[in-house]
């Protein structure tokens, strides 16, 4: 299965996840790219801390990405999916041991100092592998990295570590901080956390809280004649209504990642001068997923899951809450995953009556008011479409006899309650695909995770058989073994529903005509935008 | 009776009169006209008003019938706005009352605490104590009432104040009635017209801090809410703005009501008074 080339996985991307888009990009026509200008987009949160090598998100990677590079960017047509960045090639070795990284020469930060092996060694040892939220599980058995000359960089494991993970892991755990900013004091508390300083085309060069992050043109980039533009100013606009009305109103030129609400698309998509790109975003799928709490027992019985599941319509959610911008689920791996996604699961069609024969047979008949039993949905508060599903969940429980109370919390309290006191019954949550299930997928199922980890398995699942799956996968080099074991995954997840997948959702993103280059990698939001340009 | 007609001379009284016997007609027919979950979903979404007789008013983003929304979504802001004004003007005049009639230390303390509720302002102290204690329907009236409480309290006092010194409190005192008897029995019942009067201001603010609360997320959220309701239409105010002004019409009229309900009482009392 690897050898599919990455033009699928945009052919898929484009297909399966957005085909029902209305609105068709008007990206493609050739033009020459202009120097100069200022690119003027909506923020729509303020992340303090800016340092993407401790916390790889994408919130931090929209801003910090253009800065901060990483050593390897994803790719629509490069091998494996991936364009080199600070590494210009990576190989691994047969044994499993060691990855070695041949890095880019001439390469300053924007201090001046010159990029070196020694700063890829640092930022993997001190940063990426104890500090990084998921650094920790992908770098784990990273024992040492030697850096026989300025250039080379040989990344030494412990235990056997398969080279598709690293390579999967690149674009998005890979960012190289400068060694000798944080080699002195406490790497958390650094004040390069808050004003990166990085090899990236674009400079940090200010922050006004509740305003805007302005960054300004690298003038020593690596790449000749890059970045095109002068400035980046990131806008902070918290309310997504507001997004809209400043692109047409021309006070911003771009809002990324669906800063304008899905139901304004149609309309905005008529507005002479602006236009609806859904691509962009194939490198950064997020599952709209149910979490179970698998400690009440009614919920630790597989056929009221099932019933559960068999109560969703899940074209419904996409058609109605993602307006056709997403695609059904099957399993824990997205359908647009171009290595490791099997349609090979079972399913559960939208179907009443089976959920409701299913519940009466595990012995929860309706009482005299129509209900089974009662439980708590907390729906994350991240997204809008997370909430209205939750809204719709709660119909679609009732239909089946299950009387759910909705709880509305905030992010911090949501993320205390699921994931550190475990206060729910179901919760409505959106994890993120990287591009590799070892990297955020299997820490959703497998058990013996400490309580607090947020996004990973807070339901008190357990599951020896996936466990040892799970296990048994890591340590798998060969790849096409490591893929079909996944394979095997995907479907004893479907099987017994530690966790139930409805649809899976990328982003949209809206420009003026002038911005040129637009999605033209898989994680375009979030890239370094060394090539965008502002065209007249 | 003849109280009753003063209240009905002015045209505002009528008007306001007429609005709120309309919202409560919307409050009590709600579950016969529109039994079960008004949250439920009736058809497709989006679905713009006066298209389809079955829908009158259209459906918002999930489906969900706008009509029916809008009966439940009354029940909801008449229930808040009387429970919170009522739990507000009865804290309001026990502390007031207690207050002005034992005067000294007592007074000072209470009149103190009443300041610094007061010198918060009441949608911040709202807003604080639902996103601790977590947002229900009695967390939210608890809320607004919290904030509401120090007008009736201060006016309450005020009367007490002058009533304590009147001739048949000094009779009861002679008679050996206990303080907080005559207290509640013989001076609350005649200090409470003026605090009463307070109570329409107070019922229209509690229903739109309910509303501002549920805009925010922070309504119960297992009840139509005409805020919650506002809010899911912001999202869309441009393609369906219908979504968000039926409920905000809706919310506008209802203050109104109240606000001019309460207009004709203290009309119809200044009547009163100027006449006697």
């Amino acid at each position: 299965m690897s050898d599919l080339t990455i033009s699928r996985r945009g052919l898929l991307a484009g297909s399966a996840l957005l085909l029902a888009s209305t609105a068709l990009p008007t990206i493609g026509f050739a033009q020459t790219p202009k120097k100069g200008g200022r690119l003027v987009l909506a923020a729509d949160s303020e992340p303090r801390n800016l340092n993407p090598a401790i916390v790889a998100s994408n919130g931090v990677f929209f801003i910090s990405s253009k800065i901060i590079e990483t050593l390897a960017e994803a790719s629509f047509d490069g091998k494996d999916g991936l364009q080199p960045r600070l590494a210009l090639s990576w190989e691994g070795a047969a044994d499993g041991l060691s990855v070695t990284f041949k890095l880019r020469d001439g390469v300053k930060w924007h201090d001046g100092k010159p990029f070196t092996s020694a700063d890829v060694a640092f930022s993997a040892l001190q940063i990426w592998k104890p500090l990084q939220n998921l650094g920790r599980t992908v770098f784990k058995d990273l024992a040492a990295v030697d850096t026989p000359d300025d250039l080379t960089a040989i990344f030494k494991f412990a235990k056997p570590t398969p080279f598709q993970l690293i390579r999967n892991a690149l674009p998005a755990l890979s960012s190289v901080v400068p060694k000798h900013l944080y080699e002195v004091g406490k790497i958390e508390e650094n004040p390069a956390n808050n004003a990166p300083v990085g090899t990236g085309p674009f400079k940090f060069a200010e922050y006004k809280a509740g305003q805007y992050y302005r960054l300004t043109r690298n003038d020593a980039y690596w790449a000749k004649d890059e970045p095109y533009l002068d400035e980046i100013v990131y806008q902070v606009l918290p309310d997504r209504t507001s997004a809209a009305a400043a692109l047409e109103a021309e006070e911003i030129q771009l809002a990324a990642f669906s800063a304008v609400p899905l139901a304004d698309l149609d309309r905005i998509s008529k507005v002479p001068g602006l236009k609806v790109i859904t691509k962009g975003y194939e490198g950064l799928i997020y599952q709209l997923v149910v979490e179970i709490n698998h400690r009440r027992k009614e919920l630790a019985d597989l056929k009221v899951r099932q019933a559960i599941a068999h109560a969703i319509d899940k074209d419904f959610v996409v058609k109605t809450i993602f307006l056709g911008y997403a695609a059904t689920a099957t399993g824990p791996v997205p359908k647009n995953d171009p290595q490791f996604y099997t349609a090979d699961v079972p399913t559960y069609p939208f179907d009443v009556a089976k959920a409701n024969a299913l519940l009466d047979e595990a012995g929860y008949k309706r009482a005299d008011d129509g209900k089974r039993f009662a439980l708590k949905l907390l729906p994350a508060p991240y997204f809008n479409e997370t909430k209205q599903f939750g809204d719709y969940l709660r119909q679609a429980l009732a239909a089946i006899g299950i009387d759910a109370e909705i709880v509305n919390n905030d992010a911090a309290a949501h993320i205390k309650a699921v994931y550190t006191d475990h206060a729910f019954d179901l919760a409505v949550g959106p994890p993120v695909f990287r591009g590799d299930p070892a990297i955020s997928t299997t820490i959703l199922v497998q058990s013996g995770i400490p309580d607090g980890v947020p996004f990973s398995n807070q339901g008190g699942y357990k599951n020896a058989d996936l466990d040892a799956l799970i296990a048994k996968a890591s340590e798998t080099l060969d790849t096409a073994a490591r893929t079909e074991l996944y394979k095997e995954f995907q479907k004893k997840v479907a099987a017994d529903l530690p966790l139930i997948n409805v649809a899976e959702w990328s982003f949209i993103s809206v420009a003026r005509d002038t911005v040129g280059n637009i999605a033209n990698n898989p994680r375009w939001a979030v890239s370094n935008w060394a090539d965008t340009y502002l065209a007249g | 009776m003849s109280r009753l007609r003063r209240f009905f001379r002015t045209p505002e009284a009528i008007a306001g009169a007429l609005i709120l016997a309309l919202l409560a007609a919307m409050a009590l027919a709600a579950p016969l006209l529109f039994p079960g979950d008004p949250q439920a979903i009736a058809g497709p979404a989006l679905l713009p008003p006066f298209q389809d007789w079955s829908l009158p008013l259209g459906t918002d983003r999930l489906g969900r019938d706008v009509l029916a929304e809008l009966f439940h979504g009354a029940r909801t802001s008449l229930a808040v706005g009387l429970a919170a004004a009522a739990a507000a003007l009865l804290i309001g005049s026990v502390v007031g009352t207690l207050a002005g009639f034992a005067g000294g230390l007592i007074d000072e303390v209470l009149m103190r605490i009443t300041d610094a509720f007061q010198t918060v302002p009441s949608f911040l102290l709202a807003l604080a104590f639902v996103s601790i204690v977590g947002p229900s329907l009695g967390v939210v009236v608890a809320a607004i009432a919290l904030g509401a409480w120090t007008g009736p309290a201060r006016v309450a006092r005020a009367e007490v104040l002058s009533i304590r010194e009147r001739d048949y409190v000094a009779g009861a005192r002679v008679i050996g009635m206990h303080p907080l008897e005559i207290a509640f029995r013989e001076v609350l019942p005649n200090a409470l017209p003026p605090v009463l009067a307070l109570s329409s201001v107070i019922v229209a603010a509690a229903i739109l801090t309910e509303a501002a609360l549920s805009f925010l997320g922070l309504g119960d959220p297992n009840r139509v809410t005409w805020g919650g309701m506002i809010a899911e239409g912001r999202t869309v105010l441009r393609t369906a703005p219908f979504l968000s002004i039926v409920p905000g019409v809706a919310l506008v009229l209802t203050v109104l009501g109240v606000y001019l309900v309460g207009e004709g009482v203290v009309e119809s009392t200044a009547v009163r008074r100027s006449l006697s």
